[in-house]
């Protein structure tokens, strides 16, 4: 992978702030990787794409191609999210970039949190309703 | 090989993530990352997991793990990702300004 050899102007990097972390690139891509991992991994856990994948395997009877053909499809769209982020660092202020990409993260950690609150405890209008 | 099943789930699936959240986070990390290729990496062995782990429980997922509890400590990581970066962004932007001021008086 490219990244394990860092250029020294991303391992000087003002606006990376963090100049003492240069000395161990490997340990760097290791944090970025499990950060990315987790978050994901636990975000996606019961989501719709594991739906849709479930239900064309119910249907077709072929399981482990459907699951390539969602692994390639998921491989991709998280692709597209790479090359969306890097394409956004290059043309905006890493300072302003940073702070949309902060109040973005907190807005899905408050969306995650109400979907999984409520579906612990349904409220009292969804009981009524149900 | 059933090329037509095969591409029915690739399109399916694809469209489904498309500006899904999870997609919004790999952006936003990746935008604040130096390490694009490990979150490349992180972010696709998550997905496939997930969903491997999703198709083995047959869609009751939420019977044999607590998905909710895990997705409010996900929320939970958002949250402290999300902060950090806010504070990053404002101290740097005020390293900036008295840079550039120091410029100026010198």
């Amino acid at each position: 992978m490219s990244s394990e050899s860092p250029t020294q102007a991303e391992a000087t990097d003002p606006a990376n702030g963090e100049p003492e972390l240069a000395d161990q690139p490997r340990r760097v891509w290791i944090t970025a990787f499990l950060t990315t991992f987790t978050t994901v991994f636990l975000a996606e856990l019961g989501d719709k794409t594991q739906l849709a994948a479930l239900l064309l395997s119910a249907q077709s009877g072929r399981p482990v191609l459907v699951f390539v053909g969602a692994s390639l499809a998921l491989i991709c769209s998280s692709l597209v999210g790479v090359i969306l982020g890097r394409w956004l660092a290059r043309v905006m202020p890493a300072h302003q970039l940073e702070r949309l990409a902060g109040l973005l993260m907190v807005g899905l950690s408050l969306w995650l949190g109400r979907q999984a609150v409520v579906h612990l405890t349904p409220l009292p209008s969804d009981l009524l309703q149900g | 090989m059933d090329l037509a099943l095969l591409a029915s789930t690739f399109v399916t699936v694809f469209l489904a993530e498309l500006g899904d959240k999870t997609q919004l986070a790999i952006v936003t990390i990746s935008g604040t990352s130096t390490r694009p290729g490990a979150v490349f990496a992180g972010s696709s062995l998550a997905l496939v997991l997930a969903s491997l782990l999703g198709a083995a429980a047959g869609g009751s997922l939420s019977a044999v793990i607590p998905t909710d509890a895990l997705q409010l400590a996900a929320s939970a990581g958002f949250l402290i990702l999300g902060l950090r970066l806010i504070i990053k962004a404002s101290a740097g932007e005020a390293e900036a300004r008295a840079a550039a001021e120091g410029e100026q008086a010198g």
